[in-house]
């Protein structure tokens, strides 16, 4: 296997976009990424597109607009971790030799989409959890009452990642929304699935991001900073099993044990992390999940300023979902993008210091008798 | 007599007690799948039989969505239910006077959750016994 390194990265802003079409978002991101890694859009030997709605030839779509044509593309869906999944499979082609260098496109419409202006619902029109009403912020709802009830969160609690990450985003020049709340105006904001309210939820958004994978041999005719994937996992979760302790995220706890023996490093190696927060409650299962304190310490841990920007591990320095917005397909993508800056060095007022691993995790999709998610990856970096 | 509309045919079974929920249970591990599964995903045994789910629970989770969902109008409320056969249910509670409590005594109640094309559409819920 061989080594694989992000040559290029670009993003759009991301917000509320609706005169914008999918084509012109993806291109400018395509765009972006291709001028960052210093390429000629000729030299892309491969493409996967990631889009989770409404979704078709996609890649194929954005790519003509800058003169890729002729060679192997693809679209994948794989729900909020489509475009994980997309970056994976393009680390596969290039670390098994098949191909040199690749793009990844990211890219979703939500404010235009068919899910636009509801609570996304499961997936599968027959899906009993989707016709007896369980929808996303629902089902993570459910895993709040239970922090609250089982494990003495307070409500208080719950908002922390919120505030945190919406502090975060005031740095973040892509953010959806750059504004500071306090803890009081997130918890008096609209109660959407109580006890999560509008502020602990994901918006609806649009936007892009792109990475351009290729060899270290390719690299460094281009670069000296080589940022490489350490590892790259995908794992679908378990369809029968709900969980005896649903705050327990042990589908990301055996992904992220992969991730770490697969780059030979421990959560203690790690210098920041980008995951998926759609609801603020789950960021505090996922620090125990992620192996960020021990079993049952999350809340101790968050409280301890431990994932602040300085802090000893910082979660979301981009804002997360929560400011940034969750354009599906695009927010796995979105968060490599990040990641790498830091690793860079290149990420302005936000830049966690001296930054050299990072993990980017996305995680999505829910099914009936599920309370793990569907599909689940990491990518780790290090320079 | 005309034939009652389900939210989903597989998991509705009528007998001499009237309606009942119903699951699929391994005949060999003997784990229990809701909603059914054609085998045991488990031991990939093929035998499974049919067996009705409890109809009393305790509630180990819920919230309140406030927004349309599925064909529910808000406010609509949202369970997990322990059941005493180990398995735990999503399903929908019925709105009482007093708030739900984490732990409380829940019973199913089988009956018409919407309606479609003039007609009854036939689901389960779960109640608090005391309120």
């Amino acid at each position: 296997m061989r080594d694989v390194v992000i040559l290029g990265i670009g993003q759009t802003m991301f917000g509320k976009l609706p005169n914008s079409t999918v084509d012109e978002l993806g291109t400018q991101a395509a765009e972006r990424a291709i001028e960052d890694a210093g390429i000629h859009p000729k030299d892309i030997q491969v493409a996967y597109g990631a889009r989770a709605v409404d979704a078709q030839v996609s890649v194929q779509s954005i790519l003509r607009r800058i003169g890729i044509t002729q060679i192997e593309m693809h679209n994948v869906e794989n729900a909020c971790a489509s475009g994980s999944t997309a970056i994976h499979l393009l680390w596969k082609d290039i670390a098994y030799g098949i191909y040199d260098i690749g793009i990844v496109i990211g890219v979703e419409t939500m404010t235009t989409s068919s899910l636009a202006g509801r609570l996304i619902p499961p997936a599968g029109k027959d899906d009993l959890n989707r016709l007896i009403g369980v929808t996303m912020p629902s089902s993570f709802a459910l895993i709040g009452r239970r922090l609250m009830e089982a494990r003495g969160a307070t409500r208080e609690d719950l908002a922390y990642p919120s505030f945190k990450n919406h502090r975060n985003a005031c740095m973040n020049p892509f953010a959806q929304y750059k504004k500071a709340f306090t803890i009081e105006e997130i918890i008096n904001s609209k109660v959407i699935c109580d006890p999560l309210t509008l502020y602990e939820c994901c918006p609806f958004t649009d936007g892009s991001a792109s990475v351009i994978l290729c060899s270290e041999e390719v690299a460094k005719r281009h670069t000296t900073k080589l940022i490489k994937i350490a590892s790259s996992v995908i794992m679908t979760g378990t369809y029968d099993i709900v969980e005896k302790d649903i705050t327990n995220f042990t589908q990301l706890e055996r992904l992220a044990k992969i991730a770490y023996e697969k780059a030979g490093i421990g959560a203690e190696d790690l210098d920041l992390i980008e995951l998926h927060d759609a609801f603020a409650c789950e960021e505090i299962c996922a620090y125990e999940a992620l192996g960020l304190c021990p079993s049952g310490e999350g809340l101790a841990f968050m409280n301890s300023g431990a994932t602040e920007i300085g802090g000893k591990i910082p979660v979301n320095p981009s804002g997360g979902l929560l400011s940034l917005g969750h354009p599906l397909g695009a927010s796995g993508t979105r968060v490599v993008c990040e990641v790498t800056s830091h690793l860079r060095g290149e990420a302005g007022q936000r830049q966690v210091r001296d930054a050299k691993v990072g993990m980017a995790e996305m995680v999505g999709g829910y099914l009936a008798g599920m309370t793990n998610p569907v599909v689940g990856g990491i990518q780790i970096l290090t320079k | 007599m005309e034939e009652p509309i389900f939210i989903r045919d597989d998991i509705f079974k009528s007998g001499v007690n009237g309606l009942s929920v119903v699951a699929n249970k391994c005949n060999r591990c003997g784990k229990i799948a809701f909603p059914k599964t054609k085998y045991c995903v488990h031991c990939f045994n093929k035998e499974m039989t049919e067996v009705e789910i409890s109809r009393r629970g305790k509630l180990y989770s819920y919230t309140i969505t406030h927004y349309p969902v599925s064909k529910f109008n808000p406010p609509h409320a949202i369970g997990l239910i322990d059941l005493p056969e180990g398995i735990r249910i999503h399903t929908p509670l019925v709105m009482g006077n007093k708030e739900f409590k984490v732990g409380s005594e829940m019973e199913m109640v089988i009956g018409p959750v919407w309606m479609e094309d003039g007609k009854a559409v036939i689901g389960y819920k779960f109640k608090d016994i005391n309120n």
